[in-house]
């Protein structure tokens, strides 16, 4: 794929979502939906790259970069993370008086809420892929409950899900 | 980010309180990734561009290495057995990850009097994806659209 349409794919999802995993969906249906340069399993080990290591939640387009285009890729998804941060210096000189307002309020939460929705229906896919048998179910499940109701590091679940897998594989 | 706030509020005072405030909710309403979006707008009060742009090398090119020395990992060990139990593994997790994430981003809708509204747009925008294959970006201009038009109660 050509690297700049791998950036203006990247930069689409990005600068449409508000949080790290938002964008999720958007990167889904372009790169393993409609191009088909990225599968799903593809996409999900991007998410366990981007949550791996410290840093911003969005990391994992630069995953999705290096898997499409190698290390050249993986330039244009940090291009595509940071670009939309420079959008704060408009907001900072000309909308900081406004953001209080409840409409722009009410519409960022409903896009919030409804990039909750998109994010469920995109895991679905990844969950038919990477989930086969009660071991994964369970580790999905305990994963689950780890993120959603403790602030403790995503590295606990990252390495533990991989210990896991690892004594599994081994006794099999 | 409480880091930061010790070391740019109380440490070193280059902001005050009330801009570190104005800079942290404005980063959440930037699209893409909150913490840079704050990372640059911390950078731009300190020093215009050159600020900005210097805070948002620092705080992403570290970790985008450690993302590509993590994937190479990932395509290098792909046909190892033991290697992709440990991936089987994360790969599970993965999709845990996934579902709580969206559990999260839904829970500061998720307050009394605004539960219906909540549920409404989420089970919308899920339908529309994965019942009706809308792409993503149409789903979420539909859900702005419908927090314009259906204000939150508080």
């Amino acid at each position: 794929m050509n690297l700049f349409l791998l950036y203006l794919l990247l930069l689409k999802a990005t600068v449409t979502s508000f949080s790290g995993l938002t964008s999720l969906p958007v990167v889904r249906a372009d790169f393993v939906v409609h191009h088909r340069v990225l599968s799903d399993r593809e996409l999900n080990a991007a998410v366990v790259a981007g949550r791996a290591v410290p840093g911003p939640n969005g990391l994992y387009v630069v995953s999705v970069g290096y898997f499409v285009g190698g290390i050249p890729g993986a330039f244009a998804g940090w291009l595509a993370m940071v670009s939309p941060a420079f959008l704060i210096i408009p907001l900072l000189n000309y909308l900081g008086a406004h953001f209080e307002r409840p409409a722009v309020r009410s519409a960022i939460q409903a896009l919030t809420l409804a990039a909750a929705g998109l994010i469920a229906s995109a895991t679905i896919p990844l969950a038919r892929d990477a989930l086969h048998g009660p071991l994964s179910l369970a580790i999905a499940a305990g994963s689950f409950v780890f993120m959603a109701f403790t602030n403790r590091d995503t590295l606990w679940v990252v390495g533990g899900s991989a210990l896991i897998g690892l004594i599994t594989g081994a006794l099999a | 980010m409480a880091a930061l706030h010790r070391e740019l509020v109380v440490s070193r005072n280059w902001v005050s309180p009330d801009q570190y405030g104005l800079i942290y909710s404005l980063a959440r309403a930037t699209p893409g990734t909150n913490l840079l979006a704050f990372c640059a707008g911390i950078g731009w009060v300190l020093a215009r561009w050159r600020g900005a742009l210097i805070a948002i090398l620092a705080a992403s090119i570290p970790c985008a290495a450690l993302v590509v020395w993590f994937t190479f990992g990932y395509s290098s060990l792909r046909s190892h057995p033991l290697a992709m139990s440990a991936i089987g593994g994360m790969l599970a997790a993965a999709v845990g990850m996934m579902a709580a994430a969206a559990f999260r981003l839904s829970r500061p809708g998720w307050k009394p009097g605004n539960r219906v509204r909540a549920v409404v747009i989420i089970i919308a925008a899920f339908a529309l994806s994965y019942g009706l294959s809308v792409p993503p970006i149409q789903v979420l201009g539909l859900g702005a659209l419908a927090g314009l038009a259906w204000r939150t109660s508080t």
